[in-house]
């Protein structure tokens, strides 16, 4: 079935409740439809498995328009669905949950929540997530009239300051992993309840990385913003701004050419490798095997090396520009890059070995954190964390941009769903990565790097899923044809897959607890981003870069 | 099931060298393509400001005192730089470069502050701003 | 003069002073070979010294505790426990300062109560990860104690008595290595286990629960823990190759033989992964326990064959 196809049934599923429907782009679907249908809407997508839930974004209008909007997405390979539902902005904005429907949809409600003001009901998505928690109530930073002075912490909230539940009660207490532990490599709280070696509950709190880059992104123009989303992330860094360029790119419509998108999958793959071998060391140290660590990264520094004699820098490439690529491959980089491959290649294939037979490794690998293909669609899972169940998610392969159509990566899959199985799908991606590179390498098309783009992006909004090494990216442009962008709402891959660590640790003992967290390949950079604002009209220099840098000084002066 | 699978790698690593770099006793040179600190041509700047508008971070400010004569001052602040490169490309004439060399700027003080252009308009221009004076240099 | 020699061998050579020197050599050796098998340059020489000199000189920070007395009490009984059983086996190849019989089960008493202080350091303060691996600490206890010692007693059966000194000297025409393999495993691989080191660092895991017992402490305390795991470190390395590779009698042959033996204990540090509390403790009971008892009673038959 062509994603064609794919659109008219999903509108024929809806008709029931679509009040208008459009077609955006090609292959996307958008339909409004009012907040009490939502659930009805939903489950009727959800239970003919038309595709996943894949992001839900908020926007706020204005108060002029005197609206605001929920926008859920819903992917099945490229086609993508949107339910569109307008609400009047009044002090009570509220939605049905659909957390009952689709569990993941929980952390996308909670966004909405605590940033725009929907108020969710039903379930528990009105706690907070990436807000802290003297934030005061009922300011939301994504709002349109938000001012920088409402943001003044309340006192006696402060997380120091809020009482700590160490025991809970018997012989169980709560052990707290993060913000500062050496498990984790980025800040985020995760509390577990123990009771003697064994978890018997999880819950979580992100947003210690939270930059304010949605709200940030309103004041910079398009060419700003690039390097702007680049910094999401260190090791997903080419993927944002891929994503990014790719949205404003079609936004538009301009064609980039044959060879800038060629070298863009290039930077791409060489990043997946870079980012899969960070993992499996981070992977190998959480289990305490140190070597398997200081080798895998050793090799890292072999495409480290590669990527600064290509792009001029071994993170944050660099290498989009709107339009397309800055760095060119030429001749002796096109033999550095062999010569890598080749010698990354050997090791890779090295370490899967290892992976796969090392027993000492395996008693910490095998058997834990097993997901079955029927919970991994249940979570919503993305990215290798699925393809180890047997769930081929996979931008690339369901829905394939840029060079992908000329030079395709097949999907790789497990399906034992359990860690050792991550490690396996990764790794294995990688060989096919070193694969599809040399062909790349060897079969670079000519012509020209970049093309030219306009300064004020012309009124839309568009959809632009990326495959990152962690799962895939989603970004959602809209611009009202200034020089600025007007909303642009990224979902990644590691929001969903929490769901997987804090329903796999109960049971399970602490010890496995840092394993499973590291073999979803968490980026609690990517996660963290958010900080959102929407203006269509009126002020958009909200949060100049003076005053995000004053607020942020001053805030943790205290 | 084996156990030692890493056996083979770390007998050989006891004979060959070891992959720490010690530096600052060692230093690799960085490749061609590596973005350090700008340079900056006034002769074939053209005072369009596409440098300014575009840098994510706000690093350059571009003073012209005088567009035909090619009279231009740019105020570099090194610290708020993120070395992206973007003002390379927004050049049309060419005229920021990226040293390759030059990259080791870490610092006790914080005077960032970098002025481009010819040496007489540097000077004339600080006595002007009369501010307090801050690091001068003209490259 | 006696008095004066006593001393003088107890506070600085070949006990004492020497015995600290040596036990920040060891653990430098021990760090560098660790560095240079994952292909890395590792410390230079003075890096465990400048540690200690580096964590007396730093601010101790009471967290809190149930007990202060426990606080500031258990880093000194821990650090004089392994001082003081080092004065029974034979350092750098002398005859130990003090020898009385059934001194083996006193040395081993000294060097666990340094894990049973390090347990007790653990439950003291109130903060959590100090619990899970006080717990953890006194787990593995459990697990490997046992083994390790009837490992050791292998040798002291054969020599026919409890006392490190008759034992030594019966090994230097004895080498056990020989006679007794599946002793000689068990007994190293329990020293790993009873040093804390991987795989069998579960209970200061740092990825897991940041530094396990000794998570609180800081400055002098944790200096005095540190220099304590490290002269154990020594200690245990001589008493089981003192047992098994033939007696040490003389420097060289106890350099020779420590740092073979330090040696062969890194080489399983880096080629193993760490292993989960559960998993040490089925390991020790299932296979450690089993095959030092069947070495046990193999000696016993073949002993009552011979005589």
């Amino acid at each position: 079935m062509n994603s064609e196809q794919n659109l008219q049934q999903a509108e024929q599923l809806l008709a029931a409740w679509n009040k208008e429907t459009t077609h955006p782009e090609a292959n996307r679907l958008d339909a409004t439809i009012a907040a009490d249908d939502l659930r009805l809407a939903v489950s009727a997508l959800h239970n003919t498995h038309w595709g996943y839930l894949s992001a839900i974004t908020g926007m706020d209008l204005g108060p002029d328009a005197g609206q605001m909007e929920a926008l859920y997405h819903f992917c099945n390979g490229p086609a993508i669905t949107t339910l569109r539902i307008r609400l009047p902005r009044t002090s009570d904005v509220s939605l049905p949950t659909i957390e009952d429907i689709i569990p993941p949809a929980t952390f996308f409600e909670r966004e909405l929540h605590e940033m725009l003001g929907f108020r969710i009901e039903g379930g528990k998505s009105n706690e907070r997530l990436f807000i802290p928690d003297d934030w005061p109530e009922d300011v939301y930073p994504l709002r349109e009239d938000f001012k920088i002075e409402q943001a003044k912490p309340v006192e006696g909230r402060h997380a120091d300051e809020l009482p700590d539940e160490g025991v809970v009660g018997g012989n169980k207490f709560v052990i707290p992993i993060g913000p500062q532990h050496p498990a984790l490599k980025e800040p985020g709280h995760f509390e577990f309840t123990v009771d003697g070696e064994i978890v018997t509950a999880a819950s979580m709190r992100l947003g210690y990385a939270h930059r304010g880059i949605e709200k940030a992104a309103e004041s910079r123009n398009w060419i700003q913003n690039l390097y702007l989303f680049e910094r999401i992330c260190g090791i997903c860094s080419h993927t944002h701004a891929y994503a990014y360029s790719q949205g404003v790119e079609k936004l538009a419509q301009v064609e980039v050419p044959a060879r800038a998108q060629a070298i863009r999958e290039l930077v791409a793959g060489l990043e997946r490798i870079h980012s899969h071998l960070l993992w499996l060391g981070v992977t190998a140290h959480e289990a305490g095997f140190d070597t398997l660590f200081m080798y895998s990264w050793r090799d890292r520094e072999t495409v480290m090396n590669l990527l600064e004699q290509i792009t001029g820098n071994r993170v944050n490439y660099s290498a989009n520009v709107l339009g397309g690529v800055k760095a060119d491959v030429g001749p002796e980089q096109a033999k550095a890059i062999k010569e890598g491959l080749n010698y990354l290649e050997t090791r890779i294939r090295h370490y899967l070995e290892v992976v796969t037979t090392d027993t000492m490794f395996l008693n910490r690998t095998r058997g834990i954190g097993t997901i079955s293909y029927e919970e991994a669609e249940e979570f919503g899972l993305l990215g290798p964390t699925a393809r180890a169940s047997g769930l081929l998610r996979d931008v690339r392969v369901e829905a394939p941009y840029g060079a992908y159509t000329r030079f395709p990566i097949s999907g790789v899959t497990e399906t034992n769903g359990d860690l050792e199985a991550r490690c396996v799908v990764r790794l294995k991606e990688l060989l096919v990565s070193c694969f599809a590179l040399r062909t790349i390498v060897d079969n670079l098309p000519e012509g020209p790097l970049t093309t030219k783009m306009p300064r004020k992006v012309p009124a839309g909004e568009t959809i632009s899923r990326v495959e990152a090494p962690r799962g895939e990216l989603f970004y959602y442009i809209k611009s009202n044809g200034t020089e600025h962008p007007a909303r642009v709402h990224i979902r990644t891959p590691s929001l969903c897959n929490w769901v997987s660590v804090l329903e796999k640790a109960v049971g399970r003992q602490l010890a496995d607890v840092p394993m499973l967290i590291a073999g979803m390949d968490p980026c609690f950079s990517c996660n963290d981003r958010l900080v959102t604002t929407v203006g269509t009209s009126g002020d958009r220099k909200t949060w100049s870069w003076k005053q995000l840098r004053e607020y942020g000084i001053e805030y943790y002066k205290r | 099931m084996r156990i030692g699978t890493m056996f083979k790698d770390i007998v050989r690593s006891l004979f060959t060298k070891s992959s720490t770099q010690l530096y600052p006793l060692e230093r690799i040179a960085p490749p061609e393509r590596y973005r350090g600190i700008l340079s900056y041509n006034p002769s074939v700047c053209t005072g369009c400001t596409l440098c300014v508008k575009d840098c994510p971070s706000d690093a350059i400010e571009l003073v012209i005192i005088d567009r035909a004569a090619k009279k231009y001052i740019m105020k570099y602040r090194m610290d708020r730089c993120i070395y992206c490169g973007q003002c390379v490309v927004s050049c049309k004439p060419k005229g920021i470069g990226m040293s390759n060399q030059e990259w080791e700027h870490a610092a006790l003080d914080q005077n960032f502050m970098v002025y481009y252009g010819k040496e007489p308009d540097i000077a004339k221009y600080l006595e002007s701003t009369a501010a307090a004076p801050a690091a001068e240099t003209d490259k | 003069m006696n008095t004066l020699t006593s001393l003088t061998s107890l506070l600085i050579f070949p006990a004492g002073l020497t015995l600290l020197l040596m036990g920040m050599l060891y653990e430098w050796t021990d760090r560098k070979l660790v560095a240079r098998f994952q292909n890395r340059t590792g410390p230079r020489w003075f890096q465990p010294i400048a540690d200690v000199v580096k964590l007396f000189a730093k601010e101790q920070i009471t967290p809190g505790i149930k007990n202060p007395f426990l606080f500031f009490g258990l880093p000194i009984v821990a650090i004089s426990g392994a001082l003081t059983a080092a004065l029974y086996v034979p350092l750098l190849g002398f005859t130990p300062a003090h020898s009385l019989p059934g001194d083996l089960i006193v040395t081993i008493y000294l060097l666990s109560l340094l894990t049973m202080c390090m347990g007790l350091a653990g439950w003291n303060t109130s903060s959590r990860f100090a619990l899970v691996g006080a717990t953890r600490a006194l787990t593995q206890v459990f697990a490997y104690e046992a083994p390790f010692l009837l490992a050791l007693l292998g040798p002291a059966m054969a020599a026919g008595s409890w006392q490190i000194s008759v034992i030594n000297d019966y090994a230097a025409n004895h080498w056990f290595i020989i006679s007794q393999p599946v002793g000689f495993i068990i007994a190293l691989i329990g020293l790993m286990g009873k040093l804390e080191l991987p795989p069998f660092d579960a209970p200061e895991a740092e990825t897991e629960i940041v530094a396990g017992a000794l998570t609180e402490y800081s400055g002098r305390g944790l200096a005095m823990f540190k220099i304590g795991k490290s002269v154990e470190l020594v200690v245990g390395i001589t008493l089981v190759s003192a047992f098994y590779l033939g007696g040490l009698h003389g420097i060289l042959p106890f350099l020779a033989k420590t740092l073979g033996v330090l040696f062969v204990m890194t080489m399983f540090q880096v080629l193993l992964t760490r292993m989960r509390i559960d998993q040490t403790v089925g390991l020790w009971w299932r296979y450690g326990t089993i095959l030092v008892l069947a070495q046990i009673v193999i000696i016993i038959l073949l002993k009552g064959g011979l005589s």
